[in-house]
C-alpha cells in the first residue's frame, strides 16, 4: 500500500498545484468519514462484496473509481448508502477524499 | 396531531440568508440536492419530512445567534448531531420546511482519563471517540449502539442503547450546556457553579436537575455533554447462549431477570431471534422467493446454516477476574438448568483480538449490522417498533405471540430482541424495509399501528420513535387526559413561546402550531 500511497500523494500534489500545505488531506479525511462502513468489516464493503469480487469491495482496493463519481454518489447517496450531507464534509474535503480513491484520476 | 401544520417558507428563506452571515454561505445548505441529504433515508412517507435546507455552525455562539435569528423568522429549526438515527428519521425534521441545524463540525473532545469522564460537543461519533482514545492508549471504554456512526451525545439524547454495563447510554449522561431557546445558555448540574471541577462528576447539582428534560425533548439545544466512560476491564467473561424453542424465551427471560437485578449481571444482555444473522450476512433471495413471513422450513434452514436456536443472548461479565469467574460460574449454573441448545465460552483480556461480531460487546463501534438494509436485494432500511415491558418471561412470551402472529398476518420477517435494562425489558421489533416494492411499503404503515394498537391495550409504550409515529406514541401515554403531554406544552410554551426549536419532537407541539390542530 505504501507505494500505492506514495504515487497518490505525487498525484495529488500535481493536481492541486503549489497550495499543497493548505489541501485536506484525502487519506485522512477517508478515514474520519468514510473508514466506519468502507473498512474491512464495514457494511459499504459487505454490501458491495454482493456485487463485485469481495477482495476488490474495499474502496481503498479499487483500481477503477473516478474522483467524480465518488463526488458524486457520497452526495447523492446510492442503494443502502445514505447521502454525505456538506454539513458533514464540505466540497473541498469530498474532493479530496474522492482523487485519493480515484487516486488522482478526476 | 392529524395534519401538520406549514412553514411559511417565504421566512424560512430569510432566516437561511440571515444565518449566511453566522456561518457563512458555505455553510448554510439550500440546494435541491442538499435538501434530500437532510431527508429521511428510511423513511415510510418520504415527502412528509423534508426540511429547507440546513445550516452547519461550529462554536455555540454561533448556535445561539441562529436560534435568534429562526425566533424574530419564527421559523422552527430541527437540531441534529450527526444525523445518522437511521430508522427513527435519519436527519429529517418532524416538521417538513424546518431548517436543520447541523451540529456535525462541534466535534471538540476534553478527557479526564482518571475520572474516566468525557466532555463532548454533539458532532463527535462513536468512531472519532473510539480513536481518539486507541491513538492515545486511554485505559477507558465506549459504549456503542448497532450501528456506531452516530454521534455519541446524539444517541444518548435519544436513550440509545449498547451492550456494556454503560449501555443505557442516557444514563452516562453527567452535565450539559444547553443553548435554550431565546438564545440563553445555561450548564447543568454542578456546571451551573463557575469553575467546578465536578460538572462531569456529579449528576444532580443542587435543587432540581434538568438533564433529562434535554433528552427526547425540544426544549433547548445540547452544545456539550460530559459522559462517563468505563475504565478497561482487567477481562471479560461470557457466554453466547442458544435456546431451541421459541417457548424458551419465558425460562430464559426468568432466569436472567433477577441475575440483572441482583446485580451478577451487570450489562444489559439482548435476546435475539434466529434471524440476527441471516439478514446482515445473506439477502432473502439465497433462502425463497415466495413472498409473505419466512416459512418455518426456511427458519430451519437458517438456523440450521448459522448454528442458532429459536433465540440467543450473549452474556458477558466484566471487571476483576477475581469477581468475573465466580459471576460466570454462577451464570453457567443457572443456565444449565433451562437446558440451553447450547453454551459457547467466551474469553477476552488485554491485548487479545477483538473480532468485529464480537466488538458491540467490547465497546468497539461498528456499522455491519446495517447490511440488513439489503435483505431485499436492493434499497432498503429498517423501523422499529420498541415497546417497554416487565422483566417477566411470561408477559413477554405472550406479547412475542401476538406480535409474531402480526407479522406472519402482514407478510413480514420477524427480527425482534428483547433487551435487559436494570428492571425492564425493551421488546425492539425491526420491520426491514423494501424500498423498491410500492406495495410491500403500503403495509408497513398500518403493521406499524396495529402493533402499536396491540401493545398499547396491555399498557405496553414505546421508548423512543421514527418521526411518523412520535403524535401516535405519545398519545398512548395518556393518563387523566394527556397530564404528561399537556405538562411537556406548559414546559415548551414557556421556554420557546416562538415555537422554533423541532416542534412536533416526541409528540410536543409548541402553541403556535398546536392552534387549529385536530
Amino acid at each position: 500500500m505504501s507505494t500505492r500511497f506514495a504515487a497518490l500523494a505525487l498525484a495529488t500534489a500535481v493536481l492541486s498545484g503549489g497550495a499543497l500545505a493548505q489541501e485536506p488531506d484525502g487519506k485522512v479525511l477517508f478515514q474520519r468519514h468514510c473508514a466506519m462502513c468502507h473498512n474491512a468489516s464495514g457494511m459499504g464493503t459487505g454490501l458491495l462484496g454482493r456485487r463485485m469480487k469481495p477482495e476488490v469491495a474495499e474502496l481503498e482496493k479499487r483500481e477503477d473509481l473516478s474522483a467524480a463519481y465518488v463526488e458524486r454518489f457520497a452526495r447523492i447517496g446510492v442503494l443502502n448508502m445514505p447521502p454525505i450531507t456538506r454539513g458533514e464534509i464540505d466540497d473541498s474535503g469530498l474532493k479530496a477524499i474522492a482523487l485519493y480513491l480515484s487516486r488522482g484520476r478526476p | 396531531m392529524a395534519t401538520q401544520p406549514e412553514v411559511n417558507a417565504a421566512a424560512a428563506s430569510r432566516a437561511l440568508k440571515a444565518i449566511e452571515a453566522i456561518v457563512g454561505a458555505d455553510a448554510v445548505f439550500t440546494s435541491q440536492e442538499d435538501r434530500d441529504a437532510y431527508s429521511d433515508r428510511f423513511p415510510v412517507d418520504a415527502r412528509a419530512h423534508r426540511p429547507a435546507g440546513a445550516v452547519a455552525p461550529l462554536t455555540t455562539e454561533q448556535v445561539q445567534a441562529i436560534v435568534r435569528v429562526a425566533a424574530e423568522n419564527k421559523v422552527p429549526l430541527w437540531p441534529i448531531s450527526r444525523g445518522k438515527n437511521l430508522g427513527y428519521g435519519t436527519s429529517a425534521p418532524v416538521l417538513a420546511g424546518s431548517i436543520v441545524l447541523d451540529l456535525s463540525r462541534m466535534k471538540k473532545i476534553e478527557i479526564d482519563v482518571e475520572n474516566a469522564t468525557v466532555l463532548l460537543e454533539p458532532g463527535v461519533g462513536f468512531y472519532d471517540l473510539y480513536d481518539y482514545l486507541q491513538t492515545r492508549n486511554i485505559p477507558l471504554w465506549l459504549s456503542v449502539p448497532g450501528n456506531s456512526w452516530g454521534s455519541v451525545i446524539g444517541n444518548a439524547l435519544d436513550r440509545g442503547l449498547g451492550y456494556t454495563p454503560y449501555g443505557e447510554h442516557t444514563r452516562n449522561l453527567c452535565g450539559m450546556e444547553v443553548v435554550l431557546p431565546d438564545g440563553d445558555i445555561v450548564r447543568t448540574g454542578m456546571g451551573a457553579m463557575p469553575n467546578a471541577p465536578t460538572w462531569n462528576l456529579h449528576k444532580y447539582g443542587y435543587g432540581p436537575a434538568f438533564d433529562q428534560l434535554f433528552v427526547q425533548s425540544n426544549y433547548g439545544i445540547v452544545t456539550k455533554a460530559g459522559m462517563w466512560l468505563m475504565p478497561t476491564p482487567e477481562c471479560v467473561l461470557g457466554f453466547d447462549v442458544e435456546m431451541d424453542r421459541m417457548e424458551d424465551l419465558g425460562p430464559l427471560i426468568d432466569t436472567l431477570g433477577p441475575l440483572r437485578r441482583e446485580g451478577v449481571l451487570q450489562q444489559s444482555p439482548t435476546i435475539g431471534n434466529w434471524f440476527r444473522a441471516a439478514n446482515i450476512l445473506t439477502t432473502r433471495k439465497q433462502w425463497t422467493d415466495k413472498p409473505g413471513s419466512l416459512s418455518d422450513d426456511v427458519i430451519a434452514a437458517i438456523r440450521k446454516q448459522f448454528g442458532l436456536g429459536w433465540w440467543g443472548v450473549s452474556l458477558r461479565v466484566y471487571g476483576r477476574e477475581s469477581i468475573a469467574k465466580p459471576s460466570l460460574a454462577i451464570l453457567e449454573a443457572a443456565l444449565k438448568a433451562i437446558n440451553p441448545m447450547a453454551m459457547k465460552p467466551f474469553s477476552w483480556h488485554p491485548g487479545d483480538a477483538v473480532t468485529p461480531s464480537a466488538g458491540g460487546w467490547m465497546g468497539v463501534p461498528m456499522t455491519f449490522p446495517l447490511q440488513s438494509a439489503n435483505w431485499f436485494g436492493g434499497r432498503g432500511g429498517h423501523i422499529g417498533f420498541s415497546p417497554v415491558l416487565p422483566q417477566s418471561g411470561k408477559l413477554a412470551l405472550e406479547q412475542f405471540q401476538r406480535t409474531y402472529a402480526r407479522y406472519k398476518e402482514y407478510g413480514m420477517d420477524y427480527q425482534a430482541s428483547f433487551a435487559f435494562g436494570e428492571r425492564h425489558m425493551l421488546n425492539v421489533n425491526a420491520v426491514l424495509l423494501n424500498l423498491d416494492d410500492p406495495e410491500f411499503m403500503k403495509r408497513v404503515d398500518p403493521f406499524l399501528r396495529t402493533l402499536i394498537a396491540d401493545a398499547a391495550k396491555y399498557g405496553y409504550g414505546e421508548y423512543r420513535a421514527h418521526i411518523d409515529y412520535m403524535d401516535t406514541i405519545s398519545d398512548g401515554y395518556s393518563f387523566n387526559n394527556h397530564a404528561l403531554r399537556r405538562l411537556a406544552e406548559k414546559v415548551k410554551d414557556a421556554l420557546d413561546p416562538a415555537g422554533i426549536i423541532a416542534p412536533g419532537k416526541s409528540g410536543i407541539w409548541p402553541a403556535a402550531y398546536r392552534k387549529g390542530a385536530a
